[in-house]
C-alpha cells in the first residue's frame, strides 16, 4: 500500500481545509431573544425523568473534575464537567422541575450571551467522553446532558463555525469533507486499479452493508482498502452503496437531533433495501453510538445487526475464522471513548492484536478509564489547538509510560488527533489503525482480492 | 404551651407532614416527566446494570480514586456517623416508633456521643474542603452552605443538650428538636434530597450503560 499517502501526509493536506472551515459556515442571524427561546425549547424537549433525576441529585462535590482531561491539564475549575450543565440546570428548575413556580420568582431565564459563553465549555472543552460519568457518586451521566447543552447551543445558531460548516454540508450533501458518490467511485476505481482488488459497489442484494467515511474516502483510502481486503478474505457477502456509504453522522456529533435522525434513517433505508443482515461501521468511533445506540432516533427495532469494525474483527478472531500472521510487536491500544466506555467494546480489538502475536501494554488509565484522545465529539475540527495540545501531551505521556513501540486505535478521529500530537511533540512512535494492521497481517494468499 | 411542647407537638407534626408531602411532590414531579424511548437491541440486561450501579457507586472506581479520597472519606464518615446517631440513639428510636410503630435496640449513649463528634468533625472537614478546594468552592452556591448548616445544627444542638451545656436542658432539648425538624422540612427542597435521589440517579445510568454491556 506504499503508493498511497501515509496517514500523516494526508493529515497535513487536510489541515489546510480544516483551517478554512469557519469561513464556510452558513450565517445564523437571529435576534438574541430568538436564540435563547430556541435553546430553551430544545432543553425542555430533552428534559425527561432521567435527566430530571440527575439534575436533582448533584451535591457539588467536584469529583467529576478529577476525571476530566481538560480539567486535569489546566486545573481551571470552569472545566469541571458538572459546571457545563449550569444553563441546563437553571432551565430545568425554571421550566420542568417540581418547584418551577418557585424558581421562576428567583431566577432569570438563560440568555443568548450566556449560550455564546457556554460554547467553549460544551464544545471546545468537552468531548462527551463520559469519563466524568464514571466517577460521580450520584451516578449522574454528565456527558449525556452535555449532549443536550450542545444541541441547545446549536439550535441557537451558536455552535462553533467549524462544526456548523461540516454540519451544513452533511445536511445538504449527506456526506462530509466533499466525499461525494462520484468521489467514492473514483477512490474505489483507484484502489481496484492500484491494489488489484475488487471492491463491490452498488450490489442490489448483500448480507452486509459496509459504511465507510468521508475521512477514509478523502484522506485515508488505506482504511477502505484494508476493510475490503479483510472482508474479501473472510468471504463476506458485502457491498458498499453509493446511495448510502457515509458512516459519519454530524447530527450526532453536533447534537442536532433532526440531522442525526435524517442521516441514520437514510442508512437504515439503504440496509433494508438490499436486505442486509449486518451493517458494518468503519473506523470512526462516534458512528457506533450514533447508529447502534441511537435511542429515540428510530421508532422500531432494526431488522439488522449494527456492528463496529473492531467488534467484528475481534469476533471473527475469537470464532477462529480470522487467522493473522504473527510478528509479535509491543503495542498499546487506545480505546475510542464512543466504542469503549460508551459502547462496551474492549476485548475484541485486543483479541485481534493478540492474534497478531502482539504484546498489549496498557496505558496507566485504560479500557473503562481510558482518557479521550483530546479531540473527540468533533473537537478535532475546532481551531482551539492550545487547549487540545495540553491533552495531547498528557496522552503521549501515557503512551510513553507503556513502553510500547506502537499505538493502535480503531477510530479515524482519534488517529487524526494522535497524528497531530505526534507532529507537535515530535514523537517517533507510529499510530496505527486496527483494521489496517489486520489487513497487513492476512495470510499470504490471494483471497483478499475478490469478494466471497 | 412551652417551647418544648411546641417542638414535640405541632412543630413535629408539621415537619413530618412537610417532609412526606415534599418528598412525594419532588419525586413525582421528576419521575412523571417523559421517559426516554429504548428501541435498540440490548446487549445485556438493563435491570441488572441498574441494580449493580446503585451499589457499585458506593466506592470510587479503581483508577479514578486518586484525587477524591479525602472527599469520599469525609463523606463516608459524616454519613455513617449521622446514621448511627439518628437510628441508634434511644430517644430517636422512640420518636421513630411513635410515628412508624417500629423500633429496634438502641446503641449505648457513649457510642452515640462518639459517633456524633466524629460526624461533626467530618462535616467540619467537608466545609473546610468546600471553602478551600478551588473547584468545590467554584461550584458551591448558598444552598450548599445552607444545607450543610441544616445538617450540622441537630448534631451540635444534640451534643449540647446531651452535655447540658449553655441553657437549661428543656430549652436545649427544644432547640435540638426544632433543629432536627428544620432538617426534615428542608430535606425535600434542597440538596439533602440526594439521600433519596441517589438511588434512581445511579439506577438510570447503570441501566442505560448496562444494556450496552458496559459495567459502570
Amino acid at each position: 500500500m506504499s503508493e498511497f499517502p501515509t496517514f500523516e501526509q494526508a493529515m497535513q493536506q487536510m489541515q489546510g481545509m480544516l483551517e478554512k472551515l469557519p469561513e464556510m459556515a452558513p450565517p445564523m442571524q437571529m435576534p438574541p431573544q430568538q436564540r435563547a427561546d430556541r435553546a430553551t425549547a430544545v432543553m425542555v424537549q430533552n428534559l425527561d425523568a432521567r435527566f430530571g433525576t440527575y439534575l436533582e441529585s448533584c451535591i457539588h462535590c467536584g469529583h467529576c473534575a478529577e476525571a476530566c482531561h481538560f480539567f486535569q491539564v489546566t486545573g481551571d475549575p470552569k472545566y469541571t464537567p458538572v459546571h457545563k450543565l449550569d444553563l441546563l440546570r437553571r432551565t430545568y428548575r425554571r421550566e420542568s422541575g417540581p418547584f418551577r413556580w418557585l424558581y421562576r420568582l428567583f431566577s432569570q431565564p438563560i440568555t443568548a450571551e450566556e449560550l455564546a459563553d457556554w460554547k467553549e465549555l460544551a464544545f471546545d472543552s468537552c468531548t462527551m467522553c463520559g469519563r466524568c460519568t464514571l466517577i460521580c457518586p450520584m451516578g449522574i451521566d454528565i456527558a449525556a446532558m452535555v449532549h443536550v447543552v450542545r444541541e441547545s447551543i446549536s439550535a441557537a445558531g451558536l455552535a462553533p463555525p467549524e462544526i456548523r460548516a461540516v454540519e451544513a454540508e452533511q445536511a445538504t450533501q449527506d456526506t462530509v469533507f466533499g466525499a461525494s458518490p462520484e468521489k467514492l467511485k473514483e477512490v474505489i476505481g483507484m484502489l481496484e486499479q492500484q491494489a488489484g482488488i475488487e471492491i463491490p459497489l452498488d450490489r442490489e442484494q448483500a448480507e452486509m452493508l459496509v459504511l465507510t467515511s468521508g475521512l477514509d474516502i478523502m484522506m485515508n483510502p488505506r482504511g477502505l482498502l484494508a476493510t475490503a481486503k479483510v472482508l474479501n478474505h473472510l468471504g463476506a457477502d458485502w457491498t458498499l452503496r453509493s446511495d448510502g456509504y457515509e458512516s459519519i453522522n454530524f447530527g450526532a456529533q453536533v447534537c442536532d437531533k433532526e440531522i442525526h435522525k435524517d442521516i441514520a434513517r437514510r442508512r437504515i433505508d439503504t440496509a433494508k433495501k438490499i436486505g442486509a443482515k449486518t451493517l458494518l461501521l468503519c473506523e470512526c468511533g462516534h458512528t457506533y453510538p450514533a447508529l447502534r445506540w441511537a435511542e429515540g432516533i428510530y421508532q422500531e427495532p432494526l431488522p439488522f445487526e449494527v456492528i463496529y469494525i473492531s467488534d467484528y474483527l475481534g469476533k471473527q478472531v475469537q470464532a477462529g475464522r480470522l487467522k493473522l500472521r504473527r510478528d509479535g510487536r509491543s503495542v498499546t491500544f487506545h480505546d475510542p471513548c464512543k466504542t469503549g466506555r460508551v459502547g462496551g467494546i474492549f476485548d475484541q480489538p485486543r483479541a485481534v492484536l493478540e492474534a497478531m502475536g502482539d504484546e498489549v501494554c496498557e496505558t496507566p488509565d485504560h479500557k473503562m478509564t481510558n482518557f479521550c484522545c483530546g479531540g473527540g465529539g468533533g473537537g478535532f475540527l475546532l481551531n482551539n489547538l492550545p487547549l487540545r495540545s495540553k491533552v495531547y501531551q498528557m496522552k503521549m505521556q501515557q503512551f510513553d509510560a507503556t513502553g510500547a513501540d506502537t499505538v493502535v486505535t480503531a477510530c479515524g478521529s482519534c488517529r487524526l488527533n494522535f497524528a497531530t500530537a505526534k507532529m507537535m511533540l515530535e514523537s517517533e512512535r507510529p499510530i496505527e489503525s486496527l483494521v489496517e494492521l489486520a489487513a497487513d497481517h492476512l495470510p499470504d494468499d490471494e483471497g483478499w482480492r475478490r469478494p466471497g | 404551651m412551652s417551647l418544648l411542647e411546641f417542638a414535640r407537638g405541632p412543630a413535629f407534626q408539621a415537619a413530618v407532614a412537610i417532609l412526606v408531602f415534599g418528598v412525594f411532590w419532588r419525586l413525582l414531579g421528576v419521575l412523571t416527566l417523559r421517559w426516554g424511548q429504548r428501541q435498540t437491541e440490548p446487549r445485556a440486561s438493563a435491570a441488572a446494570g441498574g441494580v449493580r450501579t446503585v451499589f457499585s457507586r458506593f466506592w470510587p472506581r479503581r483508577g479514578l480514586s486518586r484525587n477524591v479520597r479525602t472527599g469520599r472519606f469525609l463523606g463516608y464518615l459524616s454519613h455513617i456517623g449521622l446514621a448511627l446517631v439518628v437510628f441508634g440513639g434511644v430517644y430517636h428510636i422512640e420518636t421513630i416508633h411513635g410515628v412508624l410503630g417500629v423500633a429496634w435496640p438502641a446503641l449505648p449513649g457513649s457510642l452515640i456521643s462518639v459517633a456524633a463528634v466524629i460526624a461533626l468533625g467530618a462535616f467540619l472537614g467537608l466545609l473546610g474542603r468546600r471553602l478551600m478546594h478551588p473547584t468545590v468552592r467554584f461550584l458551591s452556591t448558598w444552598e450548599d452552605y445552607f444545607s450543610w448548616a441544616v445538617a450540622v445544627l441537630p448534631l451540635v444542638t444534640g451534643l449540647l443538650a446531651g452535655a447540658g451545656l449553655g441553657l437549661d436542658y428543656a430549652t436545649l432539648l427544644a432547640i435540638h428538636i426544632l433543629s432536627a425538624e428544620l432538617l426534615l422540612i428542608w430535606l425535600p427542597f434542597g440538596k439533602l434530597f440526594h439521600g433519596i435521589s441517589f438511588v434512581p440517579s445511579r439506577a438510570f445510568t447503570g441501566a442505560n450503560y448496562g444494556r450496552r454491556g458496559v459495567k459502570i
